[in-house]
């Protein structure tokens, strides 16, 4: 029943999209201006669109992939078309996300357990986590130059701020009986440290890898706006510049796959790593 | 019988305890002495606030005392650093949840070192002594809280410590699982006789388990009586129940336990 509901709305949505603009001149009320496929495009024509970005079509209208080497040929004649565009976003989201997740979590472990660290560093985080990370954007491109570190440096400073509270809230709620456990069992500090304070504070890391993952896909795109060779950011922005919805539009339906599959990447991965805890022990 | 006089294992003098509670200084422990020979199963049985387990957690180096000293096998004891031939098996579950039922009793035995084929010797084994039996890749959420004592019991053991300190291991399990618990632990220390010292606030706990009843007073907690218990091993932790000389003996430790609970109530 859930999925009718779902499929039906899905389906009106597009119908809408498609045809509701044809209303307008009729039920001026009825149909808002922002159904203007001069914005929004329609359905139909992004579909076509994307075939043609994919390199799926060629320009004469035939299927690229009947014809040896015309699906080559097509991808060769332009150093920015969706499929290189999409794997230089998803490259330089997966390493913002890596470096942002490492680089979070040690400096979240190391703060959270020093009580010291962490009075010394307090006003400076809260100073740099009030500054809105993308307002840094324009500066790392500048600093980096158009080229893929910008999009990894801008990436790695939206998800670094978040792994690191995660992390530390999770340092610092560490159980003091299981620390005391491990003592009495005959662990030393370092042990204490990689057997217990570790592992503890992982599931808080973890709990943050969903949205790490999202935010550095919205800092390697914010980074394409403002200047890049590649990337799906770059596409975006020169169809806006051309006046092509349909070209935004496609790229911003990739940009939903690529998100889509990431997330559920991640959810998987961090289903498996916490299994241990109640609720996934009992779905298993 | 030897006639080398016991070794004493655990000998305490005059230790004292003061907590701050809202700026206001409170007496937990006040001149408590007494002393625990090798072998030898102890319950420290008391109402609670009585700070029985404030001793229990001073001779497992977990708090400091204000005064008078703690000797474990002849050497004073050092807050904080713990000895190495001392188990301590806590009342709340500490086990590591993330880690199985095997990752937690293997644990020691990981930090020791030892090598990978004799630990999973051991392990197997003290997984069997447990009765838990196919449970080995369990996660502790997915057990009873009866199981989780048993894998933190067995997390202590495997060790093979010769000094046992137990927190009111079993008082969070109903009923039954208690005298099952008190079975598992009565098979399994008739086979190593360690040295146990076992707070509890359960009188029938205490009969059943230990050779000797120390009674604390309630707050300021001091040692009042020292009872002998000399039911005959190995010990039937339920048939034990129904003899004439259980029902004996609780009586006597009964009527003073309880004027230490009325105390308790009053303060």
């Amino acid at each position: 029943m859930t999925l009718f509901w779902q499929i039906a709305i899905g389906l009106g949505a597009l119908a809408i999209w498609e045809w509701g603009w044809a209303l307008h001149d009729k039920v001026p009320w009825l149909v808002p201006d922002i159904l203007d496929p001069y914005f929004v495009s329609k359905p139909s024509e992004i579909y076509r669109q994307f075939l043609r970005m994919g390199c799926l079509v060629s320009s004469q209208g035939d299927w690229t992939l009947g014809t040896p080497g015309a699906f080559e040929k097509c991808i060769g004649r332009s150093e920015n078309n969706l499929w290189i565009a999409t794997y230089f976003t998803l490259k330089n989201t997966l390493w913002g996300f890596a470096t942002g997740v490492s680089s979070g979590f040690v400096l979240g472990l190391l703060l959270g357990r020093s009580d010291r660290l962490s009075e010394i560093f307090y006003p400076y985080i809260t100073a740099f986590n009030s500054i809105p990370r993308i307002a840094l954007a324009p500066i790392i491109i500048l600093a980096f130059g158009i080229g893929d570190a910008s999009k990894i440096v801008t990436a790695w400073l939206v998800v670094v701020f978040l792994v690191f509270f995660n992390t530390f809230e999770g340092a610092r709620a560490v159980d003091r009986d299981h620390i005391n456990a491990a003592r009495l069992l005959g662990a030393g500090e370092w042990q204490v440290t990689r057997t217990v304070i570790v592992p503890s504070t992982m599931a808080w890391l973890f709990a943050s890898l969903t949205p790490a993952v999202s935010f550095s896909l919205i800092g390697v795109i914010v980074g394409e706006f403002i200047g890049a060779e590649h990337g799906i950011g770059r596409m975006i922005i020169e169809a806006e510049a051309r006046g092509e919805a349909a070209g935004m539009m496609v790229a911003v339906f990739v940009l939903m796959i690529v998100g889509v599959i990431l997330a559920a990447g991640v959810r998987r991965i961090q289903a498996y790593l916490l299994r241990w805890r109640p609720a996934s022990t009992m779905a298993t | 019988m030897q006639n080398t006089p016991p070794r004493s294992r655990i000998e305490i003098d005059r230790l004292r305890k003061i907590f701050l509670a809202e700026g206001r200084e409170v007496v937990a422990v006040d001149d408590a002495s007494f002393r625990i020979d090798d072998g030898e199963f102890v319950a420290l049985l008391g109402p609670s606030g009585c700070g029985k387990s404030t001793i229990l957690n001073m001779v497992a180096t977990l708090i400091a005392p204000n005064g008078g000293a703690i000797r474990v096998d002849d050497a004073p004891v050092v807050p904080g650093r713990p000895i190495a031939q001392v188990g301590y098996v806590f009342q709340k579950d500490t086990l590591f949840p993330w880690r199985t039922v095997e990752g937690n009793i293997g644990y020691a035995l990981e930090l020791a070192g030892v090598p990978t084929g004799e630990r999973k010797t051991r392990v197997a084994e003290a997984i069997h002594q447990a009765g838990l039996d196919g449970f080995d890749r369990f996660y502790p959420a997915s057990l009873s809280g009866g199981m989780r004592q048993r894998v933190s019991l067995m997390r202590t053991l495997i060790a093979r410590p010769e000094i046992l300190l137990m927190d009111e291991p079993f008082g969070a399990l109903d009923t039954h699982t208690k005298l099952d618990m008190h079975s598992v632990l009565l098979s399994l220390w008739e086979r190593e006789r360690q040295t146990v010292l076992f707070v509890t606030h359960d009188l029938g706990e205490a009969l059943t388990l230990a050779d000797r009843i120390i009674l604390m007073s309630a707050r300021p907690g001091r040692v009042k009586a020292d009872f002998k218990v000399d039911f005959p091993r190995p010990r039937d932790a339920v048939k034990l129940r129904e003899t004439p000389q259980y029902a004996e003996l609780f009586s006597k430790v009964w009527h003073s336990l309880g004027e230490e609970f009325a105390k308790g109530r009053s303060a």
